[in-house]
């Protein structure tokens, strides 16, 4: 592929000699994965619950391409190969003092690499524990508890610092390493070619396998795709009670959306039946047998019965108002931001009407999945009617 | 289409058969002779529409849920709409006892912070019946 070009030098005029380096996939592989982390990090470290959506789909993508990567890393061409830029310790430390150029990567970058490929597929692991320990929903739902799950979440946040560190110098060396050897190695992850210099290190040339490289990636993704399908169909462990009491829902659905019993913890229930009589300001009585047959289906299906999200982060309850969801800490920061008027407005009415923005409100999961606000259109057309 | 289908059965489980066991005329014949008067449609009115200070300071008057037209839909303080209170806008109404009792028991207490008297009820049932 080698093609000569005329190069323009103030002083001499030369004819350099252009190789192609970067196949296509490889470039295209690098610059996917630039725009996936992108998506994924943006979406992980800024954007709100709403986007959680982008956040998977752009980190699976980074973590495909990653696979699909690895792959080509046995079946690609020359500069493609693991065998080509997998570093030796000591040449490390020689590229480290001059030592000869690489047209593939260097000694160092092949490192970062290596480093790269390992971050973002523990990260993809770990966020598909997070994903199904604390948000019961994807592969590893069945697999992993919300304590387990939150654990992994933390590595997952870890992880994704240490990510933008290793961006942050993965930029540098290129900008480095394209000053000490005179050239645009950036331009080249775009064009594909660089200079062909005497004394550049050699590289033992391999043609691509690419039909090899393709069945495999295809038979990974088959495998991949088999074993989600048959994670996700595995029954999840304590889940919230699926259907409500229907004398439960009858008589606290009157006045306010059933809450699910797995929301608050049962000391709290027991509390609050216990108060009946001034229930946030109304008299909310029941006669004796409702009032037991209710109370023991709560206790019987409250917080400490299901391990989702909601019955964890609920159950620390605030110490005055031990039954009051929107007092909770945790409540409190979540809806911290939303304009007091959303919950006045007619599509709403109050912070109480979870149901106005949580589509699974009922069944106690409150998934980020489910969140739809009501747009300040639907809330101007709806108030003035 | 099909998830539509299977929401009604749910709804209707969940709400516990309808007990007619009363009619409007009915309670207001109890009421009137536990109370030992005639009921009167406007001191029915009169004490719908008040505002009181005996009870629960959110609920001042029986107007705070449900609007000085018992015809019209009514609001809860969470938000959630309460069906209209008299029979001729839904006939559901005052033909179940104990929730009649219940509702009242509940209400009289929050708005008025007492129970109230036979004579009131009859009052009251009396008004919304000849909305």
């Amino acid at each position: 592929m080698g093609a000569a070009m005329l190069q323009r030098n103030p002083e001499t005029v030369m004819l350099t000699a252009r190789v192609k380096v970067w196949d296509v996939f490889v470039r295209l592989f690098h610059w996917s994965l630039v725009a996936a982390i992108t998506v994924a990090a943006l979406t992980g470290f800024l954007a709100d619950a709403a986007w959680i959506r982008w956040h998977i789909a752009a980190g699976l993508a980074a973590a495909g391409l990653v696979l699909a990567r690895i792959v080509w890393g046995f079946g690609g061409p020359t500069y493609a190969r693991f065998a080509d830029f997998v570093p030796r310790p000591a040449a490390l430390f020689e590229h480290l003092s001059e030592g000869p150029r690489h047209r593939g990567h260097n000694p160092l970058g092949g490192a970062m690499v290596l480093a790269f490929m390992a971050a973002i597929l523990v990260l993809a692991v770990t966020g598909l524990a997070l994903l199904g320990g604390v948000l019961k929903t994807g592969p590893l739902a069945s697999l992993v508890s919300f304590d387990t799950g939150h654990g992994f979440g933390e590595v997952h946040e870890l992880l994704a610092f240490a990510l933008l560190a290793m961006v942050a110098l993965h930029v540098a060396g290129v900008l480095l390493e394209s000053r000490r050897s005179r050239e645009n190695l950036a331009a080249s992850m775009l064009t594909g070619e660089k200079e062909a210099r005497p004394g550049d290190h050699p590289s033992r040339p391999v043609a691509a396998n690419a039909m090899a490289a393709a069945a495999v990636m295809a038979l990974l993704a088959a495998i991949l795709l088999a074993a989600n399908a048959s994670l996700a169909s595995r029954p999840i462990p304590r889940m919230p009670v699926a259907t409500l009491d229907p004398v439960y829902a009858e008589e606290c659905g009157a006045c306010h959306m059933a809450y699910h019993p797995s929301l608050l913890p049962a000391a709290s229930w027991q509390a609050l039946m216990a108060g009946l009589e001034d229930h946030f300001g109304e008299n909310a009585s029941l006669d004796e047998e409702t009032a037991a047959e209710i109370e023991s289906w709560l206790l019987a299906n409250a917080a400490g019965t299901a391990d989702t999200k909601p019955a964890h982060v609920l159950a620390r309850t605030a110490e005055a108002n031990p039954f009051t969801l929107t007092e909770t800490p945790f409540w409190k920061h979540v809806h911290g931001d939303l304009p007091e008027a959303l919950f006045a407005s007619k599509p709403v009415g109050s912070a109480s009407n979870c149901a106005a923005c949580h589509r699974d409100a009922a069944s106690g999961l409150f998934s980020p999945f489910a969140i739809d606000v009501p747009s300040p259109t639907r809330i101007n057309k709806e108030t003035q009617q | 289409m099909k998830a539509h289908l299977l929401i009604l059965p749910a709804l209707l489980m969940a709400s516990p058969a309808f007990a007619a066991d009363t009619s409007p005329a009915e309670l207001l014949a109890r009421y009137s002779a536990e109370a030992g008067t005639a009921a009167d449609p406007a001191r029915g009115r009169e004490l719908f529409l008040a505002n009181h200070s005996g009870g629960k300071p959110e609920t001042p008057s029986c107007t705070t849920c449900h609007t000085d037209d018992p015809r019209a839909a009514g609001k809860a303080r969470t938000g959630k709409a309460i069906d209209p209170l008299a029979p001729s806008a839904n006939p559901e109404r005052l033909t179940d006892s104990a929730k009649v009792e219940k509702w009242l028991g509940r209400n009289c207490d929050s708005v008025l912070g007492r129970a109230c008297t036979p004579g009131e009820k009859a009052d009251i049932v009396a008004w919304l019946s000849s909305l």
